[in-house]
Parts: C-alpha cells; sequence; structure tokens
C-alpha cells in the first residue's frame, strides 16, 4: 500500500492548490476556536468545506475535516456543530482530540470515520488500544516526541493506522499538552486553538536593534539584518544558567523528508505536512515535491533520487529531522 | 441546589501535597516526607516520579517505606504516575504503579485501561477541559479530578457544578507544570544528549530559572519539563470554594518550607486567616520566583497576585 | 528598523512610480476596493471585524503611504503624503515590491514575519487576518484595477511578469530561494 499524503488548507484557494499539486487528502478546519490552527482570517465556513470536498472528491482526493481542540465546558455545541457539519458536508474524517468530541462523535455519529490528533499526544500501545477499542479510532497522528524506532515499536503492538508529521513548523513541546502560551497570553491551543497569538504580538525597536514581544515578555531580539522567524514562545531566545539561546528550539522546520521510506518501512499509513496558515505558493510547492518523492519511493527509487528531489525544499532552509532521530532530545 | 451546597460547606475542604516534580536525591525525599509526616497539614500526599522515566531507579526502592510513614501518621497515600510515558520500561512503571493496591493518579491516558473499573484520581496532566470529559472519567471510575492549570475559573465552575459527585481540586501553590517535551532542556543546556545527561537536573531543586532577553523573569526548565517561573498562590476564601465547587486544593512540593505552607493554607481554608494575611505570609518565605494567579483570574497565568 | 531595505527601488523606477502631482489616487483605489467587494463578498466575510481595522501601508521607496479600511463595499482608501503623522491600528511598511508580493500571494502569513524586509507595528493580527483573506481571493493585479476577461488576462501577465523581473532586478527577497 502506498503512503498517503495529508495536505494542510487553510483556505479553499489552499485546497484547490493542494489537490492540484496532488495531495492524495487534505486537512483543514472551521472557522472557530474548534480547530487548533485558529488564526485570523482563516479556515472555512460550512459552505466553503462542502464546496471544498465537492472540489477534493471530483479529483479523487479526500478531505479531513480536524475538529482538534477541546471543548470550552458549558459551550459544547460548536464542537457539536462542527461534527454534524462535517458530516453532512461528506468529511473522509474528522480529527479530534478531546474525550468529550470523540465520545459524541462516537455516539452521534457512528459512520463517521475517527482520526486522533496530535493533540491527544497518545505515544503508547496502551493509550492508542483505549481510543480505538473506545472510540473507534481508526488513525492516530503520532505525538511529535518519537523517533523511527519507537514508532516501529508502536506500529507492531496496534492495530490501527498512523500518521507521522513530515514537513514544516515543529513544537518541540509535547502537544496538547503546552500551557506556554497561555502562561503568557491567556490564549493556547488547548482553550482556543492559537499559540503565541498574532494580537499579543509585538514589534518594537531600540537602540539594541528589534525585540519581538508576547504580551510584554521579550521572546527575542534581533539586529539590523538578521533574520527573525515566526514569534512562537518555544522558539525564542533566552537567558538560563548563564547562557543565551534558543533554548527550547532553534528556530528551524521539520523536514523529515530523507527518512520516508524509513518511515513506511515503520509501518506509517500516512504522512502529514504541516502548514494551514501558509500560502498557496508554498502549498503548491511543498505538495508537488513530497508526491513525486513518494512516487519515487513506491517505485522502488534509490535514496539519492529521492534526495535529489527534495533537494529544492531542504537548500537554504533551516531544518531538522526532529525527534525521529534520537539526538534531537 | 441548596442542599449540595450545604453538604459542602460542611465538608472541610481537602488538602493535598502533590507529587516532587523536581529530581531531589533519596535522602532528600526521605528527609522531606518525614516532616510532612510529622508535621504538614495535609491530608493526602502524592508519591511517585511523574516528570522523568530516567529519574525513576533512583526513587522506585524509597516509596514502600515512605507509603508506610505516611498512612502511619494519618495521611491517605496516592501514588501519581508519570505524565510522559513511552519506552517498555516507562510504561510498565505506570501500570504497575496502578496495580500497587494505593489510590492511582494517572496522568495519561496510558494508565486508564489499568485503572478503568475501581476508583482513581486524574493529575492535572490530563486533559479534562469540560464536563463531557470530566463526566467520561467519572464513568471509568474516577473519584477526584485536579483540573489542568490553564482552565478558566469559569469553566471550573460548570465542570464542577455538572459533576457533584466527583471531587475537582485546583493547582494552589507552586511553579506551575505548563509543558512537556521528548527533549530535556536541562540536557540541552548543558550541551548533553538525553540519554547521556548525568541527571544534571538534580543541580536545580525548584527547576533551573529561564529569563527573557531583557531579564524579565519567565520561565523555570526541569529537565523534559518547563515551568512557570511565578510561584502560583491561588488563596481562595471558604465561600469562593464552594461557589467553585472545589473541594480539594494542591500544594506541590518546592523546597521552601512545606510545612509552613500547608500551615498556612490549612487556616485559610478553615477561615482562621483570611486572603490578605495568607499572601503576605506566603511572600515572606524563601520563594524561587513571584507570585501569580492569573489562571485563577481569567488572566494569562503570569498575570501577578494583587495583594490588596 | 533600518532605512534601507533590501529590494527597494532604484532611484529612476521609483521616479517613474510616483504618482503624478494631481491624480486622485486615493478616490480611484477605494473605488476599486469597493468594485471588488461586490465581485467577491467572501473575501471580506473572511476578514469579519477585521474589516473595521484601519491599515497604514507604507512603501519605504515612495513619498506617499496609502491608508486603507477594507470594510467591504464601504471600504476607503487614502492616499497620504508620507510622514504625514497619521496613526492607525496596524503600520506596515517596506519596499513596494515586497508590499505588492503580499497582495499576490508571493508571501504568506509566515513568510510575512520570516522577512525583515516588512515592518508591522499595531495589530499585528489585523495584518494576518488580511493576508489571509486575500491569500484565498486569488487576487491577481487585474482585480485592482476591475479588467475581466482578455484585458484582465493581459494585466495579469504584464503585471506579475514585470513584478518578477523587478524583483530579481532589485534584488528584492523571493520566497523559496536562500536568502
Amino acid at each position: 500500500m502506498s503512503l498517503e499524503l495529508v495536505c494542510p488548507a487553510g483556505t479553499p484557494a489552499a485546497l484547490r492548490a493542494a489537490v492540484e499539486a496532488g495531495a492524495h487528502s487534505v486537512y483543514c478546519g472551521f472557522r472557530d476556536e474548534t480547530n487548533a490552527r485558529n488564526f485570523p482570517g482563516l479556515n472555512f465556513s460550512p459552505d466553503e468545506l462542502v464546496e471544498g470536498i465537492r472540489f477534493a472528491h471530483a479529483h479523487g482526493a479526500k478531505v479531513l475535516v480536524a475538529i482538534n481542540t477541546f471543548a470550552k465546558a458549558g459551550a459544547m455545541d460548536a464542537w457539536k456543530a462542527a461534527l454534524a457539519n462535517a458530516e453532512k458536508a461528506g468529511a473522509d474524517a474528522v480529527i479530534l482530540a478531546d474525550l468529550a468530541v470523540l465520545d459524541h462523535a462516537a455516539t452521534h455519529h457512528p459512520d463517521l470515520r475517527l482520526h486522533l490528533s496530535v493533540q491527544a499526544a497518545a505515544a503508547t500501545p496502551e493509550a492508542i488500544a483505549f481510543y480505538a477499542d473506545t472510540f473507534g479510532v481508526k488513525r492516530v497522528v503520532m505525538p511529535r516526541v518519537l523517533s523511527v524506532e519507537e514508532i516501529a515499536k508502536l506500529n507492531a503492538a496496534i492495530d490501527v493506522e498512523t500518521e507521522a508529521f513530515v514537513f514544516g513548523g515543529l513544537c518541540p513541546m509535547t502537544e496538547g499538552r503546552c500551557s506556554l502560551s497561555s502562561y503568557a497570553t491567556g490564549k493556547s491551543p488547548n482553550l482556543t486553538g492559537v499559540c503565541s497569538p498574532p494580537e499579543h504580538v509585538a514589534y518594537s525597536e531600540d537602540r539594541n536593534g528589534t525585540a519581538t514581544r508576547l504580551n510584554g515578555f521579550t521572546i527575542d531580539r534581533f539586529g539590523a539584518g538578521e533574520q527573525a522567524g515566526y514569534p512562537t514562545l518555544c522558539k525564542g531566545r533566552f537567558m538560563a544558567g548563564g547562557k543565551t539561546s534558543y533554548l527550547f528550539e532553534d528556530p528551524v522546520s521539520l523536514n523529515a523528508a530523507s527518512l520516508i521510506a524509513a518511515l513506511a518501512k515503520a509501518g506509517i499509513t500516512a504522512l502529514k505536512i504541516e502548514g494551514r496558515q501558509r500560502g498557496k505558493g508554498y502549498v503548491t510547492e511543498v505538495v508537488r515535491t513530497f508526491r513525486a518523492a513518494v512516487e519515487a519511493i513506491d517505485a522502488g527509487g534509490t535514496e539519492v533520487e529521492v534526495g535529489r528531489l527534495l533537494a529544492g525544499l531542504v537548500e537554504g532552509g533551516r531544518q531538522t529531522s526532529g525527534a525521529y532521530k534520537k539526538a534531537w532530545r | 441546589m441548596p442542599g449540595t451546597e450545604k453538604s459542602i460547606e460542611m465538608t472541610k475542604t481537602g488538602l493535598t501535597l502533590g507529587p516532587v516534580l523536581f529530581n531531589w536525591s533519596a535522602d532528600r525525599l526521605r528527609d522531606f516526607y518525614a516532616r510532612i509526616a510529622d508535621e504538614a497539614e495535609v491530608d493526602r500526599v502524592h508519591l511517585g516520579e511523574v516528570v522523568c522515566g530516567k529519574r525513576q531507579p533512583f526513587t522506585d526502592g524509597l516509596w514502600p517505606e515512605l507509603i508506610e510513614r505516611l498512612q502511619a501518621a494519618g495521611k491517605q497515600v496516592v501514588l501519581s504516575t508519570l505524565a510522559l510515558p513511552y519506552n517498555p520500561r516507562e510504561r510498565k512503571a505506570v501500570i504497575d504503579f496502578c496495580r500497587a493496591g494505593e489510590l492511582a493518579e494517572i496522568n495519561d491516558l496510558t494508565a486508564l485501561p489499568t485503572v478503568a473499573g475501581k476508583p482513581f484520581v486524574v493529575g492535572p496532566f490530563v486533559n479534562v477541559y469540560n464536563e463531557g470529559a470530566a463526566r467520561f472519567l467519572a464513568g471509568r471510575g474516577a473519584t477526584g479530578i485536579c483540573l489542568p492549570v490553564e482552565l478558566p475559573i469559569a469553566s471550573v465552575a460548570i465542570i464542577a457544578a455538572a459533576l457533584p459527585e466527583v471531587e475537582f481540586e485546583l493547582f494552589a501553590f507552586g511553579r506551575l507544570p505548563l509543558a512537556l517535551s521528548g527533549r530535556c532542556y536541562h540536557a540541552r543546556l548543558h550541551g548533553l544528549h538525553k540519554d547521556g545527561c548525568q541527571f544534571v537536573c538534580d543541580r536545580d531543586p525548584d527547576g533551573l530559572p529561564v529569563d527573557t532577553l531583557d531579564g524579565q523573569r519567565f520561565l523555570a526548565i526541569n529537565g523534559i519539563q518547563t515551568l512557570s517561573n511565578g510561584v502560583e498562590a491561588f488563596c481562595p476564601t471558604p465561600d469562593d470554594l464552594a461557589r467553585l465547587g472545589v473541594r480539594r486544593l494542591r500544594l506541590s512540593p518546592h523546597t521552601t518550607d512545606m510545612v509552613a505552607v500547608s500551615r498556612l493554607y490549612r487556616a485559610l481554608l478553615d477561615g482562621r486567616a483570611d486572603r490578605a494575611e495568607t499572601l503576605a505570609a506566603l511572600k515572606a518565605l524563601d520563594l524561587p520566583g513571584e507570585l501569580v494567579d492569573g489562571f485563577t483570574r481569567g488572566q494569562p497565568g503570569s498575570a501577578r497576585v494583587e495583594m490588596a | 528598523m533600518a532605512e534601507h531595505f533590501r529590494g527597494e527601488l532604484p532611484r529612476l523606477l521609483r521616479i517613474l512610480a510616483a504618482p503624478a502631482g494631481f491624480l486622485p489616487l486615493g478616490p480611484a483605489l477605494t473605488l476599486a476596493v469597493r468594485r471588488f467587494a461586490r465581485r467577491k463578498p467572501a473575501v471580506f466575510d473572511r476578514l469579519g471585524d477585521y474589516g473595521k481595522c484601519s491599515f497604514l501601508i507604507e512603501p519605504s521607496d515612495l513619498d506617499i503611504s496609502f491608508l486603507m479600511v477594507p470594510d467591504g463595499t464601504r471600504a476607503e482608501v487614502k492616499c497620504l503624503r508620507r510622514r504625514a503623522g497619521q496613526t492607525a491600528d496596524v503600520t506596515v511598511r517596506g519596499p513596494l515590491l515586497v508590499l505588492l508580493g503580499l497582495l499576490d500571494g508571493t508571501f504568506d502569513g509566515d513568510a510575512l514575519f520570516f522577512n525583515r524586509a516588512i515592518a508591522v507595528s499595531g495589530r499585528t493580527d489585523a495584518l494576518v487576518a488580511l493576508r489571509n483573506a486575500i491569500e484565498d481571493a486569488e487576487l491577481t493585479p487585474a482585480d485592482f484595477v476591475g479588467a475581466t476577461g482578455g484585458l484582465g488576462k493581459l494585466v495579469d501577465r504584464s503585471v506579475i511578469g514585470g513584478l518578477g523581473l523587478a524583483r530579481r532586478f532589485t534584488g528584492s527577497p523571493i520566497p523559496g530561494e536562500p536568502s
């Protein structure tokens, strides 16, 4: 079975771009707090989702709808509506994290295929078996803390599909278990579907260059001409133990392209590309490149051939293979 | 429901000493818990390593004698399990702890199949953000839930009201556990690999402060864990807690005088001291950071305590 | 922020790009945005309440700046002298070609931050919203001038081609290329 390429779509235009560039599946979310990329101006209305799914299906691609935040106490209606709208629109699966949302989906939408979001941080056979047995989860997105060897062992011990991130933004923290953003700003992925929200980001210039502040906390400083990272809290520069460093993570993005064959051998079903907040140009380029790489691997291509296909993406970028190689830890 | 409210008022609010989050030596832990057993005004004590599986071999042998010591002193003992288990040894440790015969606290759903069907408690590392998730866990046997630290106080009240049979607990004192990672930040800072970390996290028994480039006190690292630099000091009145439906507060161990902390909170919960007195007394202790309580006021967690 | 941005127009081009003295650029742009809002209302739905924010756009290589409130069919664009002391919810400053890159999809929300050729102050979220809304519009230069059909295609081809050339010519950052 060939690897499935799961690609991001922050907007209907990005969905069309991803499908045309060769995505087997596209994932997207509604324009509200039910999904973990709740950035201003992004995401889909229920009508746009219907239209997007029609387009994807007409081109032989699937659409997975991320409803992967934790429902707000006393206000679960938005999450219930998201599940109902996803099913009505003909979504091929929904990607969930919250016990309450999973429970509701399993009870009220028995025909809807359930995937477990990386936000649920299920990293052991016991936890995965629990989600599969209890809610009928069919696929689990691997937490970005596991090495390829660990994924292989995990896949041998479970009987659901697994999906692994291979490209894009990288959380050094275990996703779904991080409150750094709410400590600084009051908003976080689990609470509101955003991390380091743009409305709390401010740049200010002084004698020492430009400071990037997140709700008043300086998360980095740049001299003139120095490249800036996206102002995410955990990718900032801090002082600890007398040293100034990118303590949590360097401003790099994940690129596990060189590990596609190894991940396939480790039993991964699907490869996921991060970036619902990225533009059409980015989506098109990355999806096209990964699709070519996946096909080359299917055709028994050598690592050299695959490496050549991906060279354009790797060159000049600041990238890491993340936790997939144990040295990252 | 006036009846429910009355029964809550009549029940004494419980005080829990949470698990030690830091890499303390076996000797230090033994001395610490001996004093807790004899002097601390807490009715429940959590034992166990929840942050790093690599630290477990150093303390595994210690727990049986500490369980006995604390139980003999009249404390209820809860065994806390690892928040991020993934290798086979760590997974086995989680399951063994759950089967040890004491009340277990689950901090990851890895433990759920083992504890389901018998009473257990849920730690703040499990994502309970709404009454649906709480109800689901209660249905599996959860008798108590310590809610996630970032959960807005409005949500706490809604969840607690929906499930009066569950004992809800809030993290009230200590550096806030904010994040976990596959990566060890102590090792990274010291230029080491996690597999050969030399256990450098033991140098910072309250965590290592992380400051911004402008010198603001911000976070603290503890191996794979990131905590707040500020020390949470949620000091509610008994009425506040009755309104919220919260029946237990958690104090998280630090090197400061935890017996004194427990006495201050006991007096606060029994109505023998008011909020201002309690905060002033907490502030006078040797603490690793400023007092914060934003999460309990609908603010960013880093918001400082307002003393007035 | 440094006064000289990478990718600024050379002096000759700057003179060519400067508006003629009495050209009523503001009303023309206002009309263009409103016309666009009638044709593609979804873009402005996507923008939501951010449509009521004011955006001050300051091309660092021109002597004028633009104040825009992209409130759908009530949108307004004013053309101002530079350094008029105008305040806005969000101010974005950078070379004209890079600013145009925000509109035509060359730069996305992330690249916006990576690329420090642009300086943003004020409500960063409003700019991210505007950028994301425009992204979905599949906007082309023809949309700005309201050209359709064959004429639209012609406008697009010439402007996009021209932009690409100009970017290379001025060393303006091109996403995906090492910089």
